[in-house]
């Protein structure tokens, strides 16, 4: 019978299937051939890279350097976050700063209740999801936030007109950023496990884990996503509408365009 | 509340407003009296909205200074400020869904009486309270913003163009409300390309060309005003 999980020789046999879309696209004249090897000789180097890090980190670090590992992760993140709505002020300190507080927030309470073991072999998978989905909010509440801003400036000058705060001015729109920024993870939430099997669970489905088990994982996992979309999404509007106003609690002009991703 | 009849509400010294590579204002000297009605009047794209911003401060002068009663405007708590001194934009921003939460955009607490009276005061009848923002036209949509910047009761009330989208109608109502308030010693200042309507409606008129100020005096001694006569 074969393995749960694929030994090095099957990892090496499963190269057919890339070999079967090289003929595929040459057939097709789709013009991708070099594209297709060289992103799947790069998916296999860079994992083989990650999962040789990883192992020096589970054997010889400790939580410290699980810790290490997830700030690294969080500033990569809020680096991507950032780089699709630079023309913002100060998106690189927003995004790193939303992304972190969403983590480390959901991770703590993880931690420090014991719900997950400290071990670098927990922490680092859970918290790369974690760091993931911060991002992943992080990024779309700046995205939603620019063109808020861009749209709704006559209805903000409005209100500050009318004598309101910079804060009260904005948060109507601060809560249809957040709301959105929260979609994808309330919507996957709501359909987990029926349109698709999750990650997590999957995973551990396949290492031999029982369907029982598997899904106390994955309830653990969707409400830490949660906690960590929803504050990242609040701090990334929040610390970005200090950029946005002035000391006058006035709307300052937004630089150019917001540059494609 | 009231202005003493002479002093000015604002004063603008040599005031230049930059953005980008254009200038918007270019050197502005002037004063605006209080309790009384002031009319912006000038061509498309002369700076008139640039103006009105600065006075409550949604604009900042790139140079010079603007005064609100004797003091630098940065020396004013902004949002008291925006309290005594509310502007009505060109462009109707309507913020709310019903009639009713638009007039309380600016003032929380509002009687029943207070909305109804706000409501007459802009000729809209009383049971427009519960219609929704999104159904008026754009002629009570203006009202609207302007029963919604009376609602915090300011000492000056900045208009951009308040007329440009109503009817003959409602124009003469909303002319006749803005000198009711100028004579209660509110100090309104407003945006027109109506001779006709600064002629009727100020005591002050200030022409601006260019992001220059090309003339300013009473009504009477404008010099486009009366060859238009
Ligand atoms: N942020 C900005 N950057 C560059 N130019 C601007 C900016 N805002 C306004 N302008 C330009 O400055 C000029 C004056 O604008 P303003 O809105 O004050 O004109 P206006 O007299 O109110 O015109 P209108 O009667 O059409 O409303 C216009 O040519 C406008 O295009
Ligand atoms: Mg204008």
């Amino acid at each position: 019978m074969s393995p749960a999980v694929p030994s090095w020789p099957g990892v090496a046999a499963s190269a057919a299937l890339v070999v079967l879309t090289v003929v595929v696209a040459r057939r097709g004249r789709l013009g991708l051939t070099r594209d297709i090897t060289v992103a799947a000789l790069r998916a296999a180097l860079q994992l083989t890279a990650v999962g040789a890090v990883l192992l020096l980190v589970f054997r010889h670090t400790g939580l410290a350097g699980a810790l290490g590992w997830l700030a690294l992760m969080v500033l990569v993140a809020g680096r991507m976050a950032a780089r699709r709505t630079g023309a913002l002020p100060g998106t690189f300190r927003t995004a790193t700063a939303a992304i972190a507080v969403g983590t480390t927030a959901s991770m703590g309470v993880l931690l420090v209740l014991g719900i997950i073991a400290t071990q670098p072999r927990v922490v680092i998978p859970v918290g790369g999801m974690v760091v993931a989905g911060a991002m992943g909010a992080t990024d779309l509440a700046l995205i939603r936030l620019y063109d808020e801003v861009r749209t709704a400036r006559p209805a903000i000058e409005a209100r500050l007109s009318l004598g309101l705060a910079a804060g009260d001015a904005f948060a109507p729109h601060r809560c249809v950023i957040v709301r959105t920024a929260l979609l994808p993870v309330l919507d996957s939430a709501r359909t987990l496990g029926v349109i698709a099997l999750p990650g997590a669970m999957t995973g551990l489905i396949l290492a031999g884990v029982d369907p029982l088990t598997a899904i106390r994982y994955q309830i653990v996992v969707t409400y830490m996503l949660l906690a960590a979309a929803c504050l990242a999404a609040v701090v990334a509007v929040r610390l970005s509408e200090r950029a946005l106003f002035d000391d006058a609690h006035r709307l300052r002009p937004l630089p150019g365009r917001r540059p494609s991703s | 509340m009231t202005f003493p009849t002479g002093t000015p509400a604002f004063t603008l010294e040599q005031v230049v407003v930059r953005r980008g590579g254009s200038v918007l204002l270019d050197g502005v000297s002037c004063r605006i009296p209080g309790a009384a009605c002031t009319t912006v009047l000038g061509p498309s794209g002369a700076g008139k909205s640039t103006l009105l911003r600065l006075l409550n401060r949604l604009e900042e002068p790139t140079r010079g200074t603007v005064s609100y009663r004797g003091g630098p405007l940065p020396g004013w708590d902004v949002l008291a400020l925006r309290r005594q001194v509310t502007l009505v934009a060109q462009q109707p921003v309507l913020l709310t869904g019903t009639v009713r939460d638009e007039l309380r955009a600016g003032r929380r607490h509002l009687s029943g009486a207070r909305l109804a009276e706000l409501l007459e005061r802009v000729r809209l009848p009383a049971g427009y309270l519960g219609h929704a923002t999104a159904d008026l036209s754009g002629g009570e949509a203006q009202r609207v913003c302007l029963a919604r910047a009376l609602a915090v009761e300011p000492r000056v009330l900045l208009l951009d163009e308040p007329t440009a989208a109503l009817d003959a109608t409602v124009t003469a109502a909303v002319e006749r409300l803005v000198r009711e308030l100028a004579d209660d010693g509110v100090t309104l200042v407003l945006v027109s390309h109506d001779t006709g309507q600064a002629r009727r409606l100020s005591d002050l008129v200030l022409v601006l060309e260019d992001g220059r100020l090309v003339e300013q005096g009473p009504a009477g001694r404008i010099g486009r005003l009366r060859e238009g006569a």
